[in-house]
């Protein structure tokens, strides 16, 4: 039944060069942590199903970005048909951390007309003692914006799961309450099928052949 | 007719969640002016830069349209069968006869297991009757026996028509037989584009990309058609494992395809407007060497080439490792040769040909091997071959998107556009090969369909490059004017 889900979302996950983007993701998507990676070369693609209720799934379509200025040009152009993203920073890096306004920014110029919901992600919290921002303002930078804010760790599973489930909820309630809809030529949300209400052929023919008698 | 009044219902409701979410929404003309452009676009040449548009809503309004005979159409495979010839059966019998002469060599080296060819072929692609095709084929196979000999590759031919229209019959095909009219025209349609381009036999796929829609739109399309069936047939959940758009998506090849596509366009924009800012001698130079590239771009035979047999682990590996160095861009094949490398490790371990009973020795099986891969297992055989296809060919086009982003964005190479055009010229060579051999190792097992599909798919990817090395041959001449 892994085909049947109600929705498709498409997140983007950006931030600096080496905050752990791919890890988190893999570790999320693939459930293991890979020590060593290359650079992401543009853009990288996952997916995975999530419940957020008793027999809803979302299936998250996770695009995967480039740290690195020299792709900066492609990944832009994908901001536009996402509807969330995870802002990664390394909390071991302090400049990753200051670069949050500046990827903030630019998200807003290249959205447009459309809006993403971001949570803002503090990622390798499990290096603590290495640790150059604190919690407190993260979570102070993180209000400002609007946005959530979360400790994560690939190496050690520490709130991968919850940060992506928690922002598609959250996105899933938006899209409810019909604060975002589909829209033609948008690909940040899409609706899926649901199972319940379809009928299969076997079914059809069945109930002609009673008819017929 | 009452008993149509009585399918009807259930077929509604299954379109019913989708357009219950439209409605929901408040910009709902803007989804109507696009369903009103929509077939006049269609008739229209290409326009590949064009914003791609929604496809959703075409397939809504094509259930929407044909419901009241969909539901006629829907009561099973015999009202199909019956209904269709009268509708639709030129648009079958057209593709029919290039999918037979290209199934006529598997037909041949398969011999007596014809029919048992014949089930697989339409279990995958749907095709209505098998005994009116069986007829056909035995038809088809005694005129194309002698020009086709065995040594000519079920997959080497059909690129252009058939291809194409395989894409769409064999993900739609179950819904014809299910859904009904609404896959049917589907097919017409593509059918129609494909004979309205006059050239049914053109060796190249120009077919997907020269259309108003992009190949992953396309491809997009097609999936969304699998998982409707899909989630309709619940009751037959293996089946997907046989889908090769779904897997071909899940192996994320769609997404990289529309990546690759969005750096194509890009970069077709910028040389465009590049073009437009010249004139006089710069711009005849310009387009002089643009001229080079193209034809590097179309120097690659696809077909034809001469049988090769299969080669080693190491050779594939090697082959397109030492292409890909050609290229300069800091990445490897190595996901692609993983992937390769599995699917045959698989095949020598677990295939070894169990059900071909070929004169040939090659591969000669042991008797308690043979016992082994019982008839149970001939699903599995199935599922794993077109899964095999599906993730090759989606790392191949993972490949041509980072070698796109490379090229734009990656550090400077000694290293000319046209030398790159021509090893991924080569390299589109190797890729189809490689999956045209590997799908003669589940030959038996398979339709050509999913081999001829990849093949394509690959060639449509590689001819997306082509902008993508102009813009790069143009920047290299802006940035060393001395040189």
């Amino acid at each position: 039944m892994e085909a049947i889900w109600l929705y498709q979302f498409r997140l983007i996950v950006i931030g600096d060069s080496t905050v752990g983007k791919s890890c988190l993701i893999r570790r999320f998507t693939e459930g293991r942590f890979a020590q060593v990676s290359d650079p992401t070369v543009g853009v990288d693609f996952f997916s995975r199903l999530v419940e957020i209720e008793p027999g809803k799934r979302i299936k998250l379509q996770i695009w995967d970005t480039a740290g690195q200025e020299r792709f900066r040009s492609i990944t832009r152009a994908y901001y536009r048909n996402s509807v969330g993203g995870l802002l990664l920073f390394d909390i071991t890096n302090r400049r990753s951390f200051q670069n949050v306004h500046e990827w903030l920014e630019e998200t807003k110029v290249h959205v447009q007309p459309y809006q993403i919901v971001f949570v803002l992600v503090g990622h390798k919290c499990d290096l603590d003692t290495q640790r150059q921002v604190t919690r407190h303002e993260a979570e102070k930078l993180a209000a400002a914006y609007g946005m959530k804010y979360i400790e994560t760790s690939a190496r050690d599973a520490i709130n991968v799961e919850k940060a992506f489930t928690d922002l598609t909820r959250d996105i899933y309630e938006l899209v409810k309450r019909g604060d975002i809809t589909i829209q033609e030529g948008w690909e940040g949300v899409k609706s899926g099928f649901v199972p319940n209400v379809v009928h299969s052929s076997e079914e059809v023919v069945k109930s002609e052949r009673r008819c017929l008698c | 007719m009452s008993d149509k009044d009585d399918i009807e219902t259930p077929v509604v409701t299954e379109a019913a969640p989708i357009l219950e979410d439209e409605n929901c929404e408040p910009a709902k003309n803007s989804g109507s002016l696009d369903l009103s452009a929509k077939p006049e676009s269609k008739s229209e040449p290409v326009v590949s830069t064009r914003k791609r548009p929604e496809f959703k809503h075409s397939s809504d309004l094509e259930t929407s349209e044909v419901l009241p005979v969909q539901a006629s159409e829907a009561a099973g495979k015999e009202a199909v069968s019956k209904d269709v010839p009268q509708t639709g059966w030129g648009y079958w019998g057209s593709w029919g006869k290039s999918l037979l002469s290209s199934a006529s060599a598997t037909v041949a080296t398969v011999g007596q297991g014809i029919s048992n060819v014949i089930e697989r072929a339409e279990t995958s692609l749907g095709i209505p009757s098998p005994s009116d095709i069986s007829t056909e084929v035995q038809y088809a196979a005694g005129e194309t026996n002698a020009k086709e000999s065995e040594n000519s590759s079920p997959v080497s031919g059909p690129f252009g028509v058939f291809s194409t229209i395989s894409t769409a019959v064999q993900s739609t095909g179950k819904s014809v037989i299910s859904g009904g009219l609404d896959a049917l025209e589907f097919i017409g349609k593509k059918t129609m584009d494909v004979i309205a381009e006059g050239d049914p036999g053109f060796k190249r796929t120009k077919g997907l990309m020269n259309r108003t829609s992009t190949l992953s739109q396309v491809l997009r399309e097609v999936k969304e058609k699998e998982e409707l069936w899909t989630s309709n047939e619940v009751t037959i959940e293996t089946d997907k494992k046989t889908h090769y758009g779904l897997l071909f998506d899940e192996f994320q090849g769609l997404s990289h395809l529309e990546a690759l596509e969005m750096l194509s366009r890009e970069s077709e924009i910028k040389v465009k407007s590049i073009l437009n800012s010249l004139s006089g001698e710069e711009l005849e130079t310009l387009k002089l060497e643009l001229e080079q590239l193209k034809e590097a771009f179309s120097l690659a035979e696809f077909c034809e080439e001469e049988e090769e047999e299969t080669k080693g682990d190491e050779d594939f590996t090697k082959e397109i490792t030492e292409l890909f160095s050609q290229l300069h861009v800091s990445s490897k094949p190595e996901k692609l040769a993983r992937a390769r490398n599995t699917a045959y490790e698989w095949i020598s371990t677990s295939l070894a040909k169990p059900l071909e009973k070929k004169e040939e020795g090659e591969k000669q099986l042991e008797a308690e091997e043979a016992e082994q891969i019982s008839n149970s297992s001939i699903e599995d055989i199935h599922a794993f071959a077109i899964r095999s296809l599906a993730e090759l060919t989606a790392c191949s086009i993972e490949l041509f998107h980072k070698i796109a982003a490379l090229v734009l964005h990656g550090r400077k190479q000694e290293v000319s556009a046209i030398e790159r055009s021509r090893a991924l010229s080569q390299m589109t060579v190797l890729l189809c090969k490689e999956l045209s051999s590997l799908s003669k190792e589940f030959t038996t097992c398979l339709t050509t369909a999913g081999a001829s599909n990849s093949a394509s798919y690959i060639q449509d990817a590689f001819q997306l490059l082509l902008p993508v090395l102009e813009i790069s041959l143009i920047e290299n001449k802006t940035e060393l004017p001395e040189a």
